[in-house]
């Protein structure tokens, strides 16, 4: 019987073999085909049945969890009596039931946890890790932590970074370096956010780009955390080398309004890249850096049309008034739009009596297309 | 026992909000978009309409300039808990008429605060007004 | 005939020429069966890239940030009046701080502008325009009074025959660094902006390097230049007010099918291309773009028939032109459902024009193919177009005829040909399976398993019909091309979005419902596409010269008022169907225009 198989395969083998080659390509690939199109169909009746399967537990799971952090955090009665959080205590018979002893669920509770510190801070929010610790959460996450899958280790460090769990810097330094940017970028928030000593060590250090999405959660990183000691960020734009980062500080300057970084910033303005430059001059502009508008006066005429911009943008924001007669100047006689259109509304910005006056004047004497665009700028119903 | 209602998208603030604000003793009404919280803003008065800014349908901007230009519900007190930390949209909330703006995460004890003074605020000019009549 | 068709069988050189005909075609075909099982490789190691890098991505990060960019959304409208308002609302509540939404009338004849002035509270502006992008005049823009719609603005300008004109004048007024280039009548999610912004804030790149010893960074900046996502027919998914409630695969074949395909071009071509950096096209339907580099590279072609893929192409260009590094970015969701056409003839201008398209653009753009100066688009990009898509149809139709022939003179080897078509067709339901597959990786759409393989059993009837189809149009569109044939860009007839059924009313009757109850007439009838049965009462002619007709309605007052858009036969007395858009009532009665004659 055996045998007879193996005769067979080898008869068919023979006959297979006798073929001419684009029949026998084509045979293969009918065979794979074949196969491969029946798995797929496995795999997407497989992968609904799981999805199904998943939604139920979760239908099942998210009332009971919701309702465990309404009763233990939101609703507890200790709310609003000054406690400090540390002597708070959860009701141990909720909290030790059995479903939560599964991982799965454990995980469903961390995600769910996360969703509500998004929402609440304050003493809730407090509650909230705090019921994250009673649980022991917190070595969940850190098991994840360990794990060799870098996604993985990143939805570990977003939840102790959200639970503001501290991390063993060997552990997390080594990630900081990570090859892979998206791992390194959020080993490098969670460091910013939990170490207590110096926080923007980075900054010294990075000699890859931080990008703009980093940008921003490292800027609600920086500006949402209370323990935080905000630096003098003027220290990394006069001695980075790294672009991305000293761009990154004039935002953080510009926000933190550091005035006393003026002289530094006013530095940048020799760099040869223009869109570094037309970054520098809108530092200098939300500064309202008066001290800098001569110098921005100056180099004017010799930028490119993008620093102009910023310039004219710069002189409406600090509104001195010094340079009116120059702003009125490039209304005026500009042969470009959008510098025209910028001169105007930072003539409108300065706001004052003889800003008032220019404008009057110029909408009457000017011609119909400039009258235009004053109008045009001084319109409150057009926003940008 | 003042009414208010909350409009949010996320299902979990939503319910979040209820519960805490039920526990003060407040009534709420809840609306989980745009479209919803207009028909709710229709079938009953409110002393405090507590909204969200981006939701489907309409955004909260609406909302309250919807309230702040009908004649009957112009009084209503508006508080706006958004995500949205902005300054634009921020000044735009207030300029179109919004009480107070809270940024999320927010502080539960502070939303009560916030919901009490604006109450008293709203009674004091109310009796303020019928007095001068 | 015997004479001839041993002429052509016995002899030794139509022999060899069929030999090699047949082996190059073997081989064109392998290939192209190749070229797409390792589109379908790439793709899903993409996908699960994609996947693991944004799992734990929090989007609300963006909407809390002061460091958001803004986004100017673009979306221009040719008579859209009966849904304009609630598209319009959607694309003000999207999960985004800082953007716009500028509205292109495009010269609507319906009531458009009139719809988004009342609703809206907009008012003319006195507006600095200026033309950084050709397209015709801009008559006037609109700005909301209402401080809740401050980020809508409305331009009406003149018609301009086509979405590419009506795009460029909403990227003339655009204030923002970004714009999200759509159709109004698409249903776009919430996220759209965030989720594509963001390749736009995470493109991985620059490396370092060692200069004299110190470590210096080299700036090796890529310039991601555009970024689209997935479409999706819209055909029978739940929609309320311009927001998805539920979707579902298209009921009806046609949409179906088009379905199926656009998620096997999203999820195996584009996404497959984006991993090695050489996306071909962003669609016309949802696409965001770097404003300065497209105004650079000239913004979009009005005549063009492939305005979109021209564009990513000439942005490319310009960036290769001046040695600057860039990239396309795709995301393996779907943002974006558009209505599918459902007829035949529909969708047959449409293919035609998509591949008059592509032969144009290989016209237009020659000197990229198999220019290494372009890079991966001059080597990668365009010779896969100009052989596999190009020529696919071509040379699919002369095999045909070569079948048809073999067949004719009883010289086909059955077995072998019968064995061939097997292979073509298993590998076709394999890949197409497995594009379906990737996307039920990616997020799973539709609610029910019954949905999922209904629309994966498409693939095997596939082949069959819709493909020879897309052949024969895609055929046809090149014979345009040759002929260069005066395309008249037909507006794809809009269904309505929520299937509306067919309105017959007879002249009296409509009438009647609007002098008794106008309010409910008016939301039976009014901007709807109806058909009115009567007699004609008198025949007249409009100032410019159209005929308008009265039917008789037995009311002594009033009568239904029908206004033509073409020459009509009509005489007093006859009894007529006519076909019509309801666009007013007063006291004198009621006007239906756009009229045509039905019988």
């Amino acid at each position: 019987m055996w045998s007879d198989l193996v005769d067979l395969l080898f008869q068919a083998y023979e006959r297979f073999s006798l073929l001419p080659l684009f029949i026998e390509i084509a045979l293969v690939f009918i065979v794979i085909a074949i196969i491969l199109t029946i798995s797929a169909y496995a795999s997407i009746l497989f992968r609904r049945y799981k999805a199904y399967v998943h939604a139920k537990r979760i239908a099942f799971l998210s009332p009971k969890i919701e309702d465990l952090i309404t009763e233990q955090v939101l609703l507890n009665e200790n709310l609003d009596k000054d406690m400090p959080i540390e002597s708070f205590e959860f009701d141990k018979a909720a909290l030790d039931n059995k479903i939560y002893k599964k991982p799965e669920v454990r995980q469903i509770l961390i995600d769910t946890l996360i969703r509500y510190r998004k929402n609440f801070r304050g003493e809730v929010g407090e509650l909230l890790r705090k019921l994250y610790i009673d649980m022991v959460l917190q070595e969940d996450s850190y098991k994840k932590l360990k794990s060799m899958a870098w996604e993985t280790k990143i939805k570990a460090l977003v939840e102790l970074t959200q639970m503001d769990i501290p991390i063993a810097d060997v552990t997390l330094l080594p990630l900081t370096n990570s090859r892979n940017p998206t791992l390194r970028a959020a080993a490098r928030n969670a460091y910013i956010q939990l170490s207590k000593n110096e926080p923007f060590k980075f900054f010294d250090i990075a000699t890859e780009p931080i990008l703009p999405w980093d940008q921003l959660e490292m800027f609600k990183i920086i500006t949402t955390s209370k323990d935080i000691a905000i630096p003098n960020f003027a220290r990394w734009v006069s001695y980075s080398t790294n672009k991305s980062i000293v761009s990154f500080c004039l935002k953080l300057i510009a926000h933190y309004d550091q005035q006393n970084a003026i002289p530094t910033v006013v530095g940048l303005l020799e760099t040869k890249d223009h869109y570094f430059r037309a970054n520098a001059i809108n530092c200098l502009g939300k500064l309202t850096a008066e001290s800098a508008e001569p110098r921005l006066v100056s180099m004017y005429n010799s930028q490119p049309i993008i620093c102009q911009i910023e310039i004219l943008k710069a002189m409406g924001r600090i509104a001195s008034g010094k340079y009116l007669e120059f702003l009125k100047h490039e209304f005026l006689y500009s042969f470009n739009f959008e510098i025209q259109m910028n001169a105007a509304r930072s003539i409108i910005k300065h706001n004052t009596q003889t800003s008032r006056a220019m404008l009057n004047e110029l909408v009457e004497t000017t011609n119909e297309d400039n009258r235009i665009i004053i109008k045009h700028c001084q319109n409150p119903l057009i926003k940008y | 026992m003042p009414n208010i209602l909350v409009i949010e998208d996320d299902d979990i603030m939503l319910k979040a909000i209820r519960n805490i604000l039920n526990k003060d003793g407040f009534n709420v009404v809840t609306a989980k978009d745009g479209k919803e919280a207009f028909e709710m803003l229709e079938t009953a008065e409110y002393d405090i309409v507590i909204t969200d800014l981006m939701m489907p349908y309409a955004n909260g901007l609406e909302v309250v300039s919807r309230l702040r230009n009908d004649s009957n519900k112009r009084n209503v007190g508006i508080i706006v808990v958004s995500s949205v930390g902005n300054e634009e949209t921020i000044t735009e909330a207030f300029r179109l008429g919004a009480d107070d703006y809270l940024k999320k995460p927010i502080m539960a004890g502070e939303l009560l605060i916030r919901i009490r003074k604006l109450l008293a605020y709203k009674t004091s000019k109310a009796l303020f007004v019928t007095k001068r009549k | 005939m015997r004479v001839i068709t041993d002429f052509f069988t016995k002899g030794a050189f139509w022999d060899t020429i069929a030999m090699f005909y047949q082996y190059a075609v073997f081989i064109y075909g392998t290939s192209l069966l190749m070229c797409y099982g390792l589109l379908a490789m790439m793709s899903l190691a993409n996908i699960r890239r994609y996947q693991k890098k944004n799992a734990n991505v929090d989007y609300n990060i963006i909407v809390e940030s002061p460091l958001a960019p803004g986004i100017s959304v673009i979306a221009p409208a040719f008579n859209e009046g009966v849904t304009i308002i609630s598209n319009v609302r959607s694309l003000l509540t999207f999960n985004y701080p800082k953007y716009e939404v500028i509205i292109i009338n495009d010269g609507s004849t319906d009531d458009t502008l009139d719809k988004l002035i009342v609703e809206f509270e907009m008012v003319e502006v006195e507006y600095a325009y200026r033309e950084k992008l050709n397209c015709k005049p801009v008559k006037r823009i609109f700005r909301s009074t209402n401080p809740a719609y401050d980020k809508l603005s409305v331009v009406d300008k003149v018609n301009g025959k086509s979405k590419a004109d009506a795009s460029n004048a909403g990227v003339n007024i655009s204030a923002f660094d970004y714009y999200l280039c759509t159709d109004v009548d698409c249903i776009l999610d919430k996220d759209t902006l965030i989720k594509l912004i963001k390749p736009f804030m995470d493109e991985e790149t620059s490396t370092t390097k060692e200069i004299n010893g110190d470590i210096q960074i080299q700036e090796d900046y890529k310039r991601v230049i555009a970024s689209g996502a997935t479409l999706r027919m819209v055909n029978s998914c739940d929609v309320d007010e311009g927001l998805m409630i539920r979707v579902r695969p298209p009921r009806r074949f046609l949409p179906r099918f088009q379905e199926m395909e656009y998620i096997r071009a999203y999820c195996l071509g584009k996404m497959g291309w984006d991993l090695i950096n050489a996306v071909p096209n962003v669609s016309g339907g949802l696409g965001m773009f770097d404003k300065e580099i497209s105004i650079k590279a000239g913004g979009y072609d009005s005549l063009s028939f492939a305005e979109d893929m021209d564009l990513v192409t000439r942005m490319g260009a310009y960036m290769k032109d001046n040695k600057k590094k860039y990239s396309v970015k795709y995301v393996p969701i779907t943002l974006c459902w558009t209505e599918g056409p459902t007829t035949l003839k529909v969708f047959g201008r449409q293919r035609s024009r998509w591949g008059r398209g592509l032969a144009q653009l290989m016209n237009t753009h020659r000197k990229i193919l198999f220019n290494p100066r372009y890079g991966r688009m001059g080597l990668i990009v365009f010779p896969y177009h100009f052989f596999y898509e190009l020529f696919a149809p071509v040379i699919e139709f002369l095999g045909i005829l070569f079948y048809v022939y073999l067949i004719l003179t009883n010289q086909i080897n059955w077995p072998y040909a019968i064995i061939l078509i097997v292979f073509v067709y298993t590998y076709s339901v394999m890949i197409t399976t497995m594009a379906l597959l990737w996307d039920q990786i990616t997020f799973k759409y539709y609610t029910t398993w019954g949905e999922t393989i209904g629309l994966c059993l498409m693939a095997f009837l596939e082949p069959f019909i819709y493909h020879p189809l897309i052949v024969w149009f895609a055929l046809k569109g090149y014979w345009d091309f040759v002929l260069g044939r005066k395309h008249v860009w037909g507006n794809m007839q809009r269904q309505g979005l929520g299937a509306q059924k067919k309105i017959t009313v007879s002249a009296a009757i409509l009438l009647k419902d609007f002098l008794n109850n106008p309010k409910r007439a008016d939301s039976l009838y009014m901007s709807k596409s109806i058909e009115v049965t009567g007699t004609v009462f008198d025949v007249d002619k409009t100032p410019d010269g159209k005929p308008m007709i009265y039917l008789q309605t037995g009311d002594n007052i009033g009568g239904v008022q029908c206004l033509f858009t073409r020459n009509a036969n009509i005489n007093k007395g006859q009894d007529v169907t006519i076909k019509g858009i309801c666009s007013a009532y007063s006291l004198e009665g009621v006007v239906v225009k756009d009229c045509s004659l039905v019988k």
